[in-house]
């Protein structure tokens, strides 16, 4: 942020951002409080109440008994939620890596001097402003059983004399994830490549040079000087795509139900199923807060480890 | 004045502008003058449906009025998905005048046990309305604690639907009532075609892996012991096991389509009317589809198993009477004439809509035309074998469905579980779920 030097000089080391300074633009809070409204009453008060329905028996209508942690003892015990919250973990450990490696690798391949690399851009980053379910509902036809992709590999077996068929990818519990990870790289590595894209052409072309001379061949030169200088971006992105894949919840839901038997459906399914299908607000709460816990451990551990892989310029 | 303070003095109005704009408008008009004896009562009435089913529900509407200028009905409506939760939030208001006072509701008895519904039985014993022209068990998925708290407005009749030109082109006869389950394995198999790589092509039968309950319920199996207030799951009964096999091995003999394909290829009426499947068995509401297509078809009775017996889910969506509403006594003389065999019912039942919920005007002219299917007696009979036993009638039932029973039942759909292991699996996760809800209630 660009900041003059005298400002910088008066500045104190260490300022308390909640005391009150006369000298300061007070006028800032008359222009944010319109969004501050709603943001304290459709986000704040609503985060605050759900902690307090998650200790409730209560079915939106009905009468609201106080249960106490009734609604989380359940939940330990619950088949389901460990069956999803398993769900879950499985889409963030193969989504976020799959999908920062795949960004970076396109980001890499259109960042170099050729001709047409402006519309390839454009068609990587088009996913990501489709609608979901649109998506979602080609992806369907496209991977059903007898679907086009399931002739195309009969169709291509046949042709070499192999008997290849694709294995029904929505409609076992074995592979109904694997789809749901398709279509959320399809949808998502756009955004991850256009971030990639925008770090990798502020490294200074002076360091590879440098290097360069030094004798680093190509993947020397970008394994040791563009992935450190690109490590900030690396860190956004993997705390933004692991909250993401936290809260998947469009993609298995318009694709497959979370079906079949549950095999793809993530845990913020399991809220709604809780909230609006069983009427049971004080159990979705109490899952929405353990899922608010988790990420929040989670990216505070990110926090924390990110000390000893993330290297920041301005250090 | 100063920069600053004209800075700030526009952005208070602005902000003074967007609070008035959202707050309601101060009653600046006169209080209207007290309501002339003519004005009529004005009833709100919801249901779910696209807009080309609102219509028709709007005609419904007319009708009543005509017959009764003294009440006012107005429509409110939202597309399925939307329409449980955004009912559930106008009855969370409490607000009385935002409250719909008719509603279209499935299931009941959720919805009663959280006090959001009229005990309809005082009307029912002031105005003497007929419950017995209704199907065998019919009301009682209307049913709460004993009382009536809706009236279904139709009863789902699951019939085989079988595709007249497949059945002469693999020259297999037409199903008729005394077809048994060898019967429909042994047409089953000449019905399934498969290409050179052993790909069905043509599937024999299409059905929801979710109406399992017929195969069930024919072969003298069960759900549950009791579908008020269970305290058994009776899946793992022998014949309940011999009914679920049938059923998963057709799937995986390729004769029938697998549930989870059968969702991505678009449902049973897709696979039927493009042909893909011989064979479908659902409820009645396929008909008009069928017929616009002008398709060559017909219905039968569902094939039963040798020494089984008929039997069909009775049950379907009800309307009900908000607890709130402030004018029950007109709600209810719409109520009671949409259930009437000269109102609601006969009009839906002329559309084409519904197999209707009342005996008399199933076997009267309005049901019995010439238009297609041929066998509407076909229908007739599966409705007299309306029962209870494809889903319960307690609160609890669609969790216990959706998160315990149905996952399971996929597996089976999907060929990756066997019947004899999985059901008792099941029974036992189920009996634990009933268990933990405190059932069975005193």
């Amino acid at each position: 942020m660009p900041t003059t030097s005298a400002a910088q000089s008066t500045s104190p080391p260490r300022r308390n951002p909640f005391r009150w300074r006369p000298d300061q633009q007070w006028e800032a809070y008359l222009f944010i409080l319109p969004s501050l409204l709603g943001f304290l009453v459709f986000v704040f008060i609503a985060v605050g109440a759900s902690l307090g329905i998650s200790f409730l028996d209560w079915g939106l209508t009905g009468p609201r008994g106080f249960v106490g942690l009734a609604n989380y003892r359940e939940l330990l015990r619950d088949p389901v939620f460990w069956r999803v919250a398993r769900n879950t973990a499985f889409y963030i450990i193969t989504i976020v890596p799959l999908q920062l490696a795949l960004g970076l690798t396109i980001a890499v391949g259109l960042n170099q001097a050729i001709r047409g690399t402006e519309a390839f851009r454009l068609i990587y980053f088009l996913p990501v402003v489709t609608t979901i379910v649109a998506g979602a509902i080609v992806f369907r036809l496209l991977l059903a059983r007898n679907g086009p992709l399931a002739d195309a590999v009969t169709g291509l077996g046949q042709l070499l004399g192999i008997p290849l068929s694709l294995p029904d990818l929505l409609g076992s519990t074995r592979n109904s994830k694997v789809s749901v990870v398709l279509l959320t790289l399809w949808k998502n590595t756009g955004f991850t490549m256009v971030v990639y894209l925008a770090a990798l052409q502020g490294v200074p072309q002076e360091l590879i040079d440098a290097a360069h001379v030094d004798g680093a061949n190509a993947w020397q030169r970008f394994r040791n000087v563009t992935v450190p200088m690109i490590s900030s971006t690396t860190f956004f992105l993997f705390i933004l795509q692991t909250i993401g894949a936290f809260q998947l919840f469009a993609e298995p839901f318009v694709m497959t139900r979370g079906g079949p038997a549950q095999s793809s459906e993530p845990v913020v399914q399991y809220i709604y199923d809780n909230a609006f299908r069983f009427t049971r607000m004080g159990k979705a709460s109490a899952i929405a807060w353990f899922l608010f816990i988790f990420i929040f451990g989670f990216t505070l551990l990110q926090n924390i480890m990110q000390r000893r892989w993330v290297y920041y310029e301005t250090e | 004045m100063s920069r600053r303070s004209w800075s700030v003095l526009s952005v208070l109005a602005v902000v003074i502008m967007l609070v008035t704009a959202c707050s309601p408008v101060p009653a600046t008009q006169a209080p209207a003058a007290a309501p002339a004896a003519a004005t009529p009562v004005t009833l709100t009435w919801a249901f779910w449906g696209s807009p080309e089913e609102a219509v028709s529900h709007k005609a419904v509407a007319d009708a009543f009025m005509k017959e009764h200028p003294e009440i006012k009905v107005e429509t409110w409506n939202e597309p399925w998905d939307n329409y449980f939760t955004k009912i559930q939030a106008l009855w969370a208001s409490g607000d009385p005048k935002a409250v719909p006072d008719i509603a279209f509701l499935w299931p009941t008895p959720k919805y009663a046990a959280e006090g959001v519904l009229e005990n309809l039985d005082p009307y029912i014993q002031k105005s003497g309305y007929d419950l017995n022209d209704y199907w065998g068990g019919l009301l009682e998925s209307a049913k709460y604690k004993g009382s009536v708290y809706g009236l279904p407005r139709d009863n789902e009749i699951n019939v085989l639907y079988f595709n007249k030109d497949l059945f002469d082109k693999a020259g297999v006869k037409y199903p008729d009532e005394n077809w048994t389950w060898d019967d429909l394995l042994a047409a089953a198999e000449k019905l399934t075609v498969k290409d050179a790589s052993g790909k069905v092509t043509q599937y024999a039968l299409a059905m929801e892996g979710g109406k399992y309950s017929k195969w069930v319920n024919q072969n003298g199996g069960a759900i549950l012991d009791d579908y008020v207030n269970p305290s058994k799951c009776l899946l793992s009964t022998p014949e309940s096991i011999a009914a679920v096999k049938f059923f998963s091995d057709m799937m995986n003999n390729g004769y029938a389509m697998r549930d989870a394909d059968l969702s991505q290829a678009g449902g049973d009426q897709a696979v039927f009317l493009s042909g893909q499947a011989a064979m479908i068995i659902q409820n009645t509401s396929r008909v008009s589809s069928f017929n616009a297509a002008k398709m060559n078809y017909d219905v039968a009775v569902v094939p039963i198993p040798a020494g089984g017996k008929r039997w069909n889910p009775a049950g379907g969506a009800a309307w009900v009477m908000s607890a709130k509403s402030d004018n029950k006594d007109a709600a209810w003389t719409f109520l009671s004439w949409l259930q009437g065999k000269d109102g609601g019912e006969k009009l839906y039942t002329e559309r084409g809509e519904i197999f209707p919920a009342l005996q008399s005007v199933a076997n009267s002219s309005v049901f019995m035309t010439d238009q297609p299917p041929a066998n509407k007696k076909g229908i007739v009979a599966e409705a007299a074998a309306s029962g209870v036993g494809g889903f319960g009638y307690f609160p609890e039932w669609d969790e216990l469905d959706s998160s315990v029973i149905g996952p399971a039942m996929q597996k089976i759909w999907a060929g990756e579980a066997d019947p004899a292991q999985a059901l008792p699996e099941l029974c036992k996760l189920a009996d634990q779920f009933l268990k933990d809800k405190g059932f069975p209630k005193q």
